[in-house]
């Protein structure tokens, strides 16, 4: 049996603190769906699946278990395995077909349609490669989901990369789990950040980040700005990544957007190469899943701003048309964020008589002194008048979701 | 539904403008277009009454083509909310 270069990295999940060589069995047949209750069950599934490669594997939290999906998965060829700490319940299938050796099979979210399986594989999982400083990683993101498997693929493949997991349900005290096992880096959504930063500011001061890593929605430029002055001494990067894109744009600079020149350039070996259709973004990814499109298009929106491709939001959502005129729910939402009071906003149309749809916006403040009559103004300086939100809804906490993003 | 006054709604407008820096007119028989109030705001005047009372309003009653003044737009929002009494 060959090891992983990080079986003996550090994990913490729950009440288990040792090395991937600590965690416990599992017995499945070779091609399995794994419906998990915790990381640590995860990473058992993990574990045999990368120290057997003859498996084939899908990690999903138990809250993503649902008859058709179910059906769809053994349909597929994959038994069932129900894993919660020392009860292991098999449902196998009564014909068995061969495993793919080394395929691992993630979900997708399912925000867009009924959730597809794409089909990876450690190594296309495994997109952070060579020699890396020495870090502890917080991992808040539900197991199975790709970012998930970033983490864990970095923990799994790289030496010297602890990762301590946060269940769900803890999430609210991450900053003090980061705290006690040592995190010095981390990876999370903007809604993740944001919140964070507004619950628990004092105590994240205290955890001494090298690294802050940002992705899984939109970046806007007042999120970055904000990690910078909370931690100086980290470097803050926002990535692109998806299911089924693979991780395809990682930025260092600090800046929302990435570099025009990007676009159409013959890429270094490994890296994708970008473009634009229309207003949408197009990636050829090497990390991409199996089967999905050579030149994927994503569903993004992206503008390009002073030397910088923005990815605004998602296409199918992003546009309130205003007694005919367009209006860009991501570009007032950058707007309102960008208001010193504002913690976070959601924009989106609302049926109106005379105009058909009007902007409105979802905020929460950061200052508490912030009105309504301040928001309009700020945005009535920088918008087009239609595009100012007519109606705002004023709430107490940011909202997250399992996924960690707000998609409210 | 909780019922609105006529100058419940007037203050409602009143808002609308306010939140421009404009202000509304004493006078209910000022042209909407003296003091700049647009579709837009009368928009949001009809978001915030629909909100205030918890009931979507049927805005697409015919008398909204006929709105010219202050006057005729509190008797329009008056007739609305009294029909879906």
């Amino acid at each position: 049996m060959s090891e992983p270069a990080g079986a003996g990295n550090r994990i913490v999940a729950g009440s288990f603190e040792g090395t991937w060589r600590d965690l416990a069995a599992l017995e499945a047949p070779e091609a399995s769906a794994f419906f998990v209750g915790s990381n640590i069950d995860a990473l058992r599934a993990v574990w045999i699946h990368a120290t057997h490669p003859g498996r084939e594997t899908l990690v999903a939290a138990h809250s993503r278990k649902e008859a058709g999906l179910v059906e769809g998965l053994r349909v597929a060829g994959l038994a069932t395995v129900d894993v919660d700490g020392d009860s292991v319940a098999v449902d196998p299938l009564p014909d068995p077909r061969p495993a793919t050796p080394g395929r691992v099979w993630l979900l997708t979210s399912g925000s867009t349609g009924r959730p597809k399986h794409v089909a990876h594989t450690l190594e296309s999982l495994t997109t952070v490669k060579g020699a890396q400083p020495p870090r502890t990683w917080l991992c808040p993101y539900t197991p199975g989901a790709y970012a998930w498997w970033q983490v864990t693929t970095l923990g799994l493949e790289l030496a010297d990369q602890a990762v301590v997991y946060v269940e769900n349900d803890r999430l609210d005290d991450w900053a003090e789990i980061a705290l006690e096992h040592g995190v010095d880096a981390a990876s999370g959504t903007p809604t993740f950040w944001r919140q964070a930063l507004m619950r628990s500011g004092d105590t994240l001061a205290r955890i001494p980040f090298q690294q802050v890593t940002l992705g899984g929605e939109p970046v806007d430029q007042a999120v970055l700005d904000l990690l910078h002055e909370a931690f100086p001494s980290a470097r803050v990067s926002w990535i692109y990544a998806s299911s089924e894109a693979g991780a395809s744009i990682a930025v260092h600079d600090g800046k929302a957007g990435f570099p025009e020149k990007w676009l159409g350039s013959e890429p270094r070996e490994g890296r994708p190469r970008l473009s634009i259709d229309g207003d949408e973004l197009v990636i050829a990814s090497p990390h991409r899943g199996e089967g999905v499109d050579a030149e994927l298009h994503t569903g993004d929106r992206v503008e390009i701003r002073d030397g910088r491709v923005l990815i605004t939001g998602r296409l199918a959502s992003d546009e309130i048309n205003v007694g005919g005129s367009k209006v860009s729910a991501s570009q007032v939402r950058e707007t309102l964020l960008a208001h010193p009071g504002v913690a976070w906003a959601n924009v989106k149309g609302r049926k109106a008589p005379l105009v058909g749809t009007v902007v409105t916006a979802e905020v929460v403040l950061a200052d508490p002194a912030t009105t309504e009559a301040d928001l309009a103004r700020w945005c009535a300086e920088r918008l087009a008048d239609y595009a100012v939100p007519r109606r705002f809804r004023v709430r107490d906490s940011i909202p997250i979701k399992e996924s960690l993003k707000s998609d409210v | 539904m909780s019922q609105l006054s006529r100058e419940q709604v007037r203050s409602m407008m009143s808002e609308v403008m306010a939140k421009q820096g404009k202000e509304l007119p004493a006078d209910d028989a000022t042209p909407l277009d003296s003091f700049g109030f647009r579709s837009l705001d009368f928009s949001e005047l009809a978001l915030k009454v629909e909100d205030e009372v918890d009931e979507e309003l049927n805005f697409d009653a015919p008398g909204l083509r006929s709105i010219r003044t202050i006057g005729d737009v509190l008797d329009f929002v008056q007739q609305l909310l009294e029909a879906e009494e």
